[in-house]
């Protein structure tokens, strides 16, 4: 192969040096058939040739610098690259071959270097082993023919050579179409470069300029405001740190009382009013740090233990008496928190167990006042086995609120409000004050007495069998003689409690708690710890303790 | 500070990169998925707006967070010469409360995206990193899961270096002969320069993925 890309080597350059050395002379000179030329195509050749030579001191620099750098080659790549030498350089001298009938090494010079080559190179006799691998070949070939004569010998080898050609051609025709397939370059001169036309071109601009603008401006990517709407299922890295609601905007100020928080209370705290009160409650009831009364804990919700204090100082209650919200604003809030709803629903399933049973409870809490308010302020008008009456006459002053299931409590909230407030300006900002120190979570506790401790502003006598130990607070309300309870039924009282509880958080808390969620918090809590904290605080407590 | 160039390459030359890079950088690529949230504070709470980006690594068992801002590139007629972009680049791993944090601080969502792809981090004159990436944008707030490619064919090649005053033009030239390793492949240029294909991408990319023909001469 060496010995033939020279004598082609060779040949081409003695050519061109016949070529310059004849113009000066006008002797007759030797050209070359021009047929032969023009088969021999010798400025392709040498482009061809070049560019070959180069593609192999890259790869041969690259393997320099595998060495170097001591790096693993990438095997793979090296033998495409390997291949594609390969094939050029096969093409190259098959372009050759075909000319080189015409020419025959011609040595002008004889010198030291030539000399012990030169014997062997014009030698047309085989040497021993070619001719011994020759002769095995002829009588491989001949097997079955030796005895036939020649012609017919030479007909079957014709047919031979006939079957092996057509062999070959399909070969070559599938050879070629793979080639074409891959763009692979084709055998009559160096491969042309596919160029992209006008359209594709155009195409591919304007994608490359979307991508760009998007990648280094966020062009394209931001979403309007009408479309920011929380997905539902956050991914699991935004899971926790951001609420579900419409806000990654907004950031309430009860981000201070988060950092209490401990951990595994979802972050339900950012967000609208609405949902911050809903969600704070949650985290509230779960928070464990921070609160004086260490008991509490994550599940403190169910099992708090019965703090006979109603948490007076709570902050909470005391802003509930104080902040009386007007109907107006209580229903929006309430709508508003209707709205949210839905957004909590599916906040609730990523919420661990027990917060999703504070968050359950919430929710209901929270439907009911939306449903409340809605249709209408302080009426309830859902149908409940206590009786419309009852409930109207709830309505109307400290009095005989019906616990009505569930729906009723929201009614309640309201109505407790306005009660908290027709208590004594002094047992008020008594309350507020205390309520200042106390931590949350000694609110929460009281959350299902405080429901309970509404429901005996009606003057209804809680049957307080519940299960829940806070429940158990609410029966000790039920004396309180301030609220002036008078017993109502029991039975429905149980039924009440539950649904009490989970309501009377969000409305009261809403009602006074437009601006700040850690108000919406407080109140929440303080709501149902201000009916216990009502200015008999002492006597609750006393109740409460027993 | 950083030395950043961009380019774009069909996806259907991805793979063809691969192991071009593979055979370049020598090392094995790591896998990317970084959820990119682009933060901007509110005008009112200052004269510049200020733009703050977090990315969230996903590929990791536990998403870790990065705080990273990129300031203004190097303007003159120096900056002009390099072919790389040099500009100001802070970085710093956080806590999962940073978005958190910045919402607090009135930074708002600005826009995301999601970069899905790969990585190859290793060291040539500078330590650099090449990333291959789609670049997908989210339909609705945070849905990372149906994100979808804001150009489908085509993804983004970024190779970026980190620097500093003393050293950026041996990392801008380390980078730079770096990119033309792979030229046959793609053009490499400053952000915000359109490159558009490089037509021998599709024979690279051929020759790179193909088994090689072997002919016997």
């Amino acid at each position: 192969m060496a010995a033939m890309e020279g004598v082609a080597m060779q040949d081409q350059s003695q050519q061109q040096q016949q070529q310059q050395l004849v113009p000066p002379q006008p002797v007759a000179v030797e050209r070359l058939n021009q047929a032969v030329v023009q088969q021999l195509n010798l400025e392709a050749v040498k482009t061809r040739a070049i560019s070959l030579f180069k593609a192999i001191s890259r790869i041969l620099e690259d393997f320099d610098a595998y060495a170097r750098t001591n790096t693993t080659p990438k095997w793979q790549d090296i033998l495409g690259q390997y291949s594609m030498v390969n094939l050029e350089l096969f093409n190259i001298v098959d372009e050759i071959r075909k000319v080189s009938k015409a020419f025959v090494v011609h040595p002008k010079n004889v010198n030291a270097e030539n000399a012990t080559i030169l014997p062997v190179m014009l030698s047309s006799k085989l040497l021993p082993e070619m001719e011994i691998d020759d002769n095995s070949k002829r009588e491989q070939l001949l097997l079955g023919m030796q005895n036939l004569p020649i012609p017919s010998q030479i007909e079957k080898l014709k047919s031979r050579i006939d079957m092996i050609g057509a062999a070959c051609e399909s070969a070559e025709k599938v050879l070629a179409d793979t080639r074409k397939a891959y763009c692979f370059g084709t055998r009559q001169g160096p491969q042309i470069l596919p160029t992209l036309d006008k359209g594709q071109a155009l195409k591919i601009q304007e994608q490359e300029n979307l991508l760009r603008a998007a990648v280094n401006s966020g062009e394209g990517l931001r979403l309007p405001g009408d479309q920011r709407q929380m997905t539902p299922a956050l991914p699991m890295h935004l899971v926790d740190l951001l609420p579900v609601g419409d806000g990654v905007h907004t950031f309430s100020d009860a981000s201070g009382m988060y950092m209490k928080n401990t951990p595994p209370l979802s972050s339900n705290s950012i967000g609208n009013q609405g949902n911050l009160l809903q969600a704070s409650g949650a985290q509230l009831i779960g928070r464990s740090a921070a609160s004086p009364s260490a008991a509490t804990s994550a599940t403190s919700f169910d099992n708090t233990t019965a703090s006979p204090v109603p948490y007076a100082n709570s902050p909470r209650s005391g802003t509930n008496m104080m902040n009386t919200p007007s109907p107006q604003q209580q229903q929006q809030q309430q709508q508003q928190q209707q709205q949210q709803q839905q957004q909590q629903r599916q906040k609730m399933m990523q919420l661990p167990h027990q917060q999703q049973l504070l968050a359950q409870q919430q929710f209901r809490q929270s439907q009911m006042q939306g449903l409340g308010q809605l249709h209408g302020q302080h009426q309830m008008q859902f149908s409940q086995p206590m009786g419309h009456q009852q409930f109207q006459g709830r309505q109307m002053a400290s009095g005989h609120v019906q616990h009505g299931i569930g729906q009723s409590q929201l009614g309640q909230g309201n109505q407790l409000n306005r009660h908290l407030s027709q208590f004594s300006g002094a047992a008020n900002s008594a309350l507020f004050n205390a309520a200042q120190g106390t931590s949350n979570s000694q609110m929460i506790p009281n959350m299902s007495a405080t429901v309970s401790s509404q429901s005996l502003l009606p003057r209804m006598q809680f049957g307080l069998a519940g299960n829940n130990p806070q429940r158990s607070h609410a029966s000790q309300m039920l004396s309180d003689q301030m609220f002036n309870m008078g017993a109502s039924n029991p039975g429905s009282m149980i039924q009440q409690q539950q649904q009490q509880q989970q309501q009377h958080n969000t409305q009261g808390a809403f009602g006074n708690m437009q601006p700040n969620a850690q108000n919406l918090q407080s109140n929440m809590v303080a709501l149902q710890n201000a009916q216990q904290n009502h200015p008999n605080f002492a006597q609750q407590r006393q109740q409460n303790q027993q | 500070m950083e030395c950043v160039v961009q380019g774009i390459i069909e996806t259907q030359h991805v793979e063809a990169l691969e192991i071009l890079l593979q055979g370049i950088c020598g090392v094995h690529r790591d896998r990317l998925r970084v959820h990119e949230i682009c933060l901007k504070n509110n005008p009112n709470l200052g004269n510049v707006a200020s733009e703050v980006r977090l990315l969230c690594d996903l590929e990791q068992p536990e998403p870790t967070w990065t705080v990273k801002h990129l300031g203004g590139a190097m303007r003159g007629a120096g900056a002009e010469q390099i072919s790389v972009l040099v500009r100001s680049m802070v970085e710093s791993k956080v806590s999962k409360n940073a978005l958190r944090l910045f919402n607090a601080l009135g930074y708002k969502l600005d826009h995301e995206l999601l970069r899905v792809g790969f990585a190859f981090h290793f060291q040539r004159g500078a330590q650099i990193t090449v990333t291959v990436s789609s670049v997908n944008k989210m339909l609705k707030l945070h849905a990372t899961d149906e994100a979808v490619p804001v150009t489908p064919g085509i993804q983004l090649v970024e190779v970026t270096a980190p620097a500093s005053s003393e050293n950026y033009t041996e990392v801008a030239s380390a980078v730079s002969s770096f990119c033309e390793y792979l030229a046959p492949l793609l053009h490499l240029s400053k952000p915000g320069v359109s490159t558009g294909v490089v037509p021998t991408a599709a024979a690279a990319a051929v020759s790179l993925m193909s088994d090689g023909g072997g002919t016997t001469l």
